[in-house]
């Protein structure tokens, strides 16, 4: 079973050279269609106007961090169906607990690889399509 | 010192004040607080370490600069490198079926040699974006030594700032779990075992929690 390289990603992170790796590494991988945010805040307005199919996201952000746009994402009806993927330097374990407890679909700790970024989208994707179609 | 030895605390404040009395009253204050932190002995650090503040900014600014341009002069070159890349790429193969279907007409026609020479102008450009991608990381020499000033700095401040809490927090204080801040990256996770190292140790942490 393949992933859908037609889907629509949105990279959150203040960082604009990070949202721009992760862009790039994404449009290697195939992915090519994606848009950016530089917060939560900015993130969850720019997925009320929109329509996405995937968020990365980091944590440690100004305005709405990853933690509040993830519980924001999943409280809202007609966006709790995206996953999110956390990508960030947070490395405490309770971190990875408390994202995984709150529905984030995978979690990624920087540095990280190409292979890793694109292990784990595909990984979800098909994780989500199997749901679906039971 | 509590706040409500404060002269503010408990005193009738007018609804509308004259100026010369609030100057006053704001006088007081401060005065009242500059010898409390003087008493407490972390005054005359802590002044140094909050003069410092305002350097430390405009250097972590330059640090954030640097870095930020750094960054985009290499992915730049690496955009026009890849690019190049790719534009060879489809040059090679173009050739390659050239030479594969008439080896004669494809020397003769001077696309052989064409491709030659388009070949060492590319690779001339991208060694030039290598350069580039090499020159851009002399920022870490400049900011490395900008980010030991600051460190000391930092370090100063939070030596004065410990002492000021010791010494000052009330004993019932204590820090409420949703107030920890978020840590950033690990910089050494040698002997904690609350942060994981690796990405494999996050797989493992959230598949023994059936994710």
């Amino acid at each position: 079973m393949s992933v859908s390289t037609d889907m629509k990603f949105l990279i959150v992170d203040d960082f604009s050279t990070m949202r721009r790796i992760v862009r790039g590494l994404l449009k290697e991988a195939g992915y090519a269609n994606a848009e950016e945010a530089e917060d939560g805040s900015v993130a969850l307005q720019t997925l009320r106007n929109g329509k996405f199919d995937f968020v990365v996201s980091d944590i440690n952000m100004p305005v709405m961090n990853g933690f509040e746009l993830l519980s924001a994402i999943k409280k809202d009806d007609t966006l709790k169906h995206i996953p999110v993927l956390m990508v960030t330097a947070e490395a405490r374990k309770e971190d990875i607990i408390r994202a995984a407890q709150d529905g984030a679909a995978g979690y990624i700790v920087k540095p990280f690889t190409k292979a890793t970024l694109e292990e784990k989208v595909q990984k979800i994707m098909l994780k989500l399509t199997a749901t679906a179609a039971a | 010192m509590k706040m409500n030895d404060l002269p503010l605390s408990g005193m009738q404040m007018p609804t509308e004040a004259p100026p010369a009395m609030v100057f006053q009253q704001l006088g007081a204050i401060t005065r009242q607080l500059h010898d409390a932190l003087n008493q407490l002995g972390v005054m005359p650090k802590l002044q140094i370490a909050a003069q410092g503040l305002p350097d430390a900014r405009s250097r972590l600014h330059y640090i954030a600069d640097k870095s930020a341009a750094a960054a985009e002069k290499v992915l730049n070159a690496v955009d026009r490198a890849k690019a190049e890349h790719l534009a060879l790429n489809e040059q090679t193969r173009h050739i390659a079926a050239a030479v594969l279907k008439d080896p004669v007409r494809a020397v003769a026609t001077g696309a052989v040699m064409n491709f030659v020479g388009e070949m060492e102008a590319a690779t001339e450009r991208v060694d030039q974006q290598l350069t580039e991608i090499m020159l851009a990381q002399d920022f870490h020499d400049l900011t490395g030594q900008v980010m030991a000033r600051v460190i000391a700095l930092a370090s100063d401040l939070e030596d004065s700032l410990v002492k000021l809490l010791v010494q000052a927090a009330p004993q019932e204080v204590a820090l409420r779990s949703d107030m920890v801040p978020l840590d950033g990256p690990v910089v050494d996770p040698t002997g904690r075992t609350d942060v994981v190292s690796g990405q494999s140790e996050v797989d493992d942490l959230l598949a023994s929690m059936g994710f």
